[in-house]
């Protein structure tokens, strides 16, 4: 019995490419039946990846990094197949901003920084998405921008994207740095207001990518297909005057193949504006990802040693679409 | 229900349930509680699973996988070091492929003291698996049984109608729709589904 394709994603607007590919039948397209599992946290996906209930998934680097390692248990081999997104990622924080506008770096931030924490009242509660997360990364990095140290002076929780609105208003956290749209959902709600984020700390850096287990990798055929699919999704993603009807769609209901996102906000990270960080999507290029930063980022905080730092880049540094180019023309 | 555990002399497991589904975690909870050198806790319904874990100390915890706050746990040993006194991790056996993979597929995972040997913690894992899998045909089935009972509701509405256009009695109209559906090897309430349809777009202007 064969059964879909099945796909793992999160309720991000950044799931898009994929969700297009899926509801407008590029997959099918190329040959591929497809099945969206919206997954509740970056844990399933993970598992999933390496207890096969998936085939494929959208994650970013260091969670699929970690993995491959075993670092989550079973070791496991993931490979980056697609780039789908840059940056997006916002630092957003409890209450009303003591400054107008993004923190800036340095002397200055950090004075904002204790302006702020004064009307918290208590060491803050910072959430990030995943331990193994770009978020960790991007909120360590605008931390230290400011002179905060990440260990001493904030304290970090793991919690899902969709569940930081719930937690804010509870009070449950102070702020965290979370994917789209998420963060410009909880500042349009007067909840939080945006600090700082991608675009502050690594500009445009590598977000979502399409990863695959690597049984799926040594399949020419299927990933062809998935990469071809996701490409032409693309393509309406980069028209400015499709942003509204995506927003929509996105904010469709499960059932009605949306992803139950706020529409206003999903609308927001597709253009950008000083409460939304923009998503850029991937467009083809025969440039390579820039994963370095964040290698040495992992190295740094010891989630990785030199020899795996190297192995990685080497793996890693890949063009935009991961599938060597040699391999899809023999399949023409 | 046959007893999965073999006693033991040793200190009890601290066994702790996180399931988001309260008849599910009662049902796991009553059944591991059989078995005396278990001591089981659930995670109060509010609480996160982290504090959860910060409270019981739990050796072994039972991760219904539709939680999203499992992924707090996934992070406990990365955190700094006094997130937890006794760092957990994802449980593995890595010559158990075949249990693993049904664990993950029945949506039940577990989470260990760093230091907990594998026979302790499989027998827990394999319970709950079994639970997992009979909650999940306990919804398939109910899932079936509703269907069911639409399908009732769709044949019924067309025969009605049926009955009114034709001036039949039910048997007849009854005939006539498996009459349609023996010859077209269709199932009755697809044939019920078109004739309603029909003249639904009959009735329009």
């Amino acid at each position: 019995m064969t059964r879909p394709f099945r796909i793992g994603l999160l309720r991000l607007s950044d799931s898009a490419p994929v969700m297009i590919a899926h509801n407008t039948g590029f997959f099918a397209q190329y040959g591929l039946e497809t099945e969206l599992v919206v997954s509740p946290s970056w844990a399933n996906i993970a598992d999933g990846l390496v207890w096969k209930t998936l085939d494929a998934a959208i994650m970013f680097a260091p969670l699929a990094m970690m993995t491959s390692l075993g670092r989550r248990g079973h070791m496991s081999a993931l490979k980056p197949l697609k780039t789908l997104s840059y940056g997006g990622n916002t630092v957003i924080l409890r209450g009303n901003n003591p400054f107008t506008g993004l923190w800036p770096a340095g002397e200055e931030g950090r004075e904002v920084f204790e302006k702020w924490r004064a009307t918290i009242g208590r060491r803050p509660k910072l959430s990030v998405v995943h331990m193994y997360s770009t978020h960790f990364l991007i909120l360590k990095r605008f931390l230290l921008s400011i002179g905060v140290n990440m260990e001493h002076d904030v304290e970090i929780q793991v919690m899902p994207p969709p569940d930081i609105i719930q937690a804010l208003i509870e009070g449950a956290v102070d702020g965290g740095c979370v994917g789209p749209p998420w963060g410009t959902e909880a500042c349009l709600r007067g909840l939080a207001f945006l600090a700082g984020g991608s675009e502050t700390v690594m500009p445009h850096h590598i977000e979502k990518q399409l990863v695959v287990p690597e049984t799926v990798y040594g399949n020419q055929h299927t990933c062809h297909a998935l990469v071809r699919a996701l490409e032409d999704a693309m393509i309406p993603l980069h028209a400015p005057e499709n942003r509204r009807a995506i927003a929509h769609d996105l904010s469709r209901s499960l059932e009605k193949k949306g992803l139950n996102l706020p529409q206003e906000a999903t609308f927001r990270t597709l253009s950008g504006d000083k409460i939304a960080e923009k998503t850029y999507y991937a467009r083809s290029s025969g440039e390579t990802e820039n994963v370095t930063w964040m290698l040495d980022d992992m190295l740094g905080l010891d989630w990785i040693n030199k020899k795996e730092h190297d192995a990685l880049k080497a793996e890693w540094t890949i063009p935009v679409s991961g599938v060597p180019s040699t391999k899809v023309e023999v399949l023409k | 229900m046959d007893k999965p555990f073999a006693p033991s002399a040793r200190a009890p497991i601290n066994v702790l349930v996180a399931d988001a589904n309260p008849r599910r975690a009662k049902a796991l909870s009553d059944t591991l509680r059989a078995d005396s050198s278990l001591h089981v806790q659930s995670v109060p319904v509010g609480m996160s699973l982290i504090d959860a874990v910060h409270q019981y100390y739990p050796d072994v915890v039972l991760v219904d996988m539709a939680r999203a706050d499992r992924d707090a746990l996934d992070s406990v040993r990365a955190l700094s070091a006094p997130a937890l006194e006794r760092p957990i991790a994802l449980f593995v056996d890595e010559d158990d492929v075949n249990l693993m993979e049904t664990a993950f597929d029945t949506g039940v995972c577990s989470y260990n003291v760093l230091d907990a040997p594998p026979d302790d913690v499989k027998p827990l894992l394999r319970a709950a698996i079994a639970l997992y899998a009979r909650f999940q045909r306990t919804r398939a089935e109910l899932n079936a049984a509703q269907q069911e009972i639409e399908e009732r509701k769709i044949i019924d509405q067309a025969k009605k109608l049926f009955m009114k256009n034709e001036k039949t009695n039910e048997m007849q109209a009854y005939r006539w729709f498996r009459g349609r559906a023996m010859q077209t090897s269709q199932r009755i309430v697809t044939i019920a589904m078109q004739y309603l349809a029909a003249q639904q777009k009959s009735d329009s202007p």
